[in-house]
């Protein structure tokens, strides 16, 4: 008895579901970033999920995959630097309190 | 391959779930691990033993330090706030654009019974020779590029994080 498919693609949907329930609701801007690694790993899921069900004689899945993962320690590593740089200048991570553009 | 998928799977939400919900923002980065795991666990499952390694090597090595380290640096870890604090304003309409997405996440899916209905395939594997191979010939100049690309990202972390100490010199 092995698993369908449409069960990894409900997980991942979930997962994401999930993640984006956490970055429109939630203040701190911390958590916001948290959801979005919960989000950007769901996408991630289904490129593994689709390399083994349909195309695993080919390796360009797992390069994506290896690729997504760089640049999402990219991404995480500047957003808490803006986080902090953030947190300098208002003295708060909250989110709604970002308001002005300049200043 | 049955039993092992449901329970990685509860774990993997779980870990999501606590990780967007818990009012302690240490808990909710240990939630975030614990989620992290969950995936690394269902690569190893799905045989992409390298992409296992590489996720835990990656997000809980580095992602969930860095997020714990950027917490220390900003914020008292005490958190007891009550709902009103930790929700943003508006976040019941945050709540029902998720809600509307997983609908029709799962309408979609639900929909393509024959593709959703595809069994597991018993021959896949991936050997981290192959994939060393393809990434230093195939896939060179994207690797090249990802190189650039982090250096930059190291580069402009650390002139965000210090311009204004930068400048009150």
């Amino acid at each position: 008895m092995s698993i369908p498919l449409g069960h990894y693609l409900v997980l991942s949907g979930l997962l994401f579901v999930i993640g984006l329930c956490g970055a429109l609701t939630r203040k701190n801007a911390i958590i916001v970033l948290i959801a979005i690694e919960i989000m950007f790993n769901a996408g991630i899921l289904n490129l593994i999920v689709f390399w083994h069900y349909k195309e695993f004689a080919v390796l360009t899945a797992q390069m994506f995959t290896i690729f997504a993962i760089s640049i999402a320690a990219a991404e995480s590593a500047i957003g808490l630097a803006l986080v902090i740089a953030i947190y300098r200048h208002y003295k708060s991570v909250d989110v709604d309190e970002m308001q002005s553009l300049k200043g | 391959m049955n039993a092992a998928f449901w329970i990685l799977s509860a774990i993997t939400v779980i870990g999501a779930v606590l990780a967007v919900t818990l009012r302690n923002l240490v808990h909710c980065v240990l939630s975030l691990i614990l989620f992290f795991l969950g995936i690394a666990a269902h690569y190893f499952l799905l045989r992409a033993d390298f992409i296992g390694a590489v996720q835990i090597l990656i997000y809980i090595g580095a992602v969930a330090v860095l997020i714990l380290f950027a917490i220390m640096l900003t914020h008292n870890v005490t958190g007891t706030e009550g709902p009103r604090e930790v929700l943003g304003g508006k976040w019941w309409s945050g709540l029902a654009t998720a809600g509307i997405l997983g609908v029709v996440i799962w309408w979609a899916i639900y929909k393509d019974q024959i593709a959703a209905a595809l069994p597991s395939n018993q021959k896949a594997q991936s050997s981290v020779l192959e994939i060393g191979r393809a990434l230093m010939s195939e896939w060179v100049v994207p690797f090249e590029i990802m190189a650039v690309l982090l250096t930059a990202a190291l580069i402009g972390a650390v002139v965000i994080a210090l311009e204004e100490v930068m400048r009150r010199r």
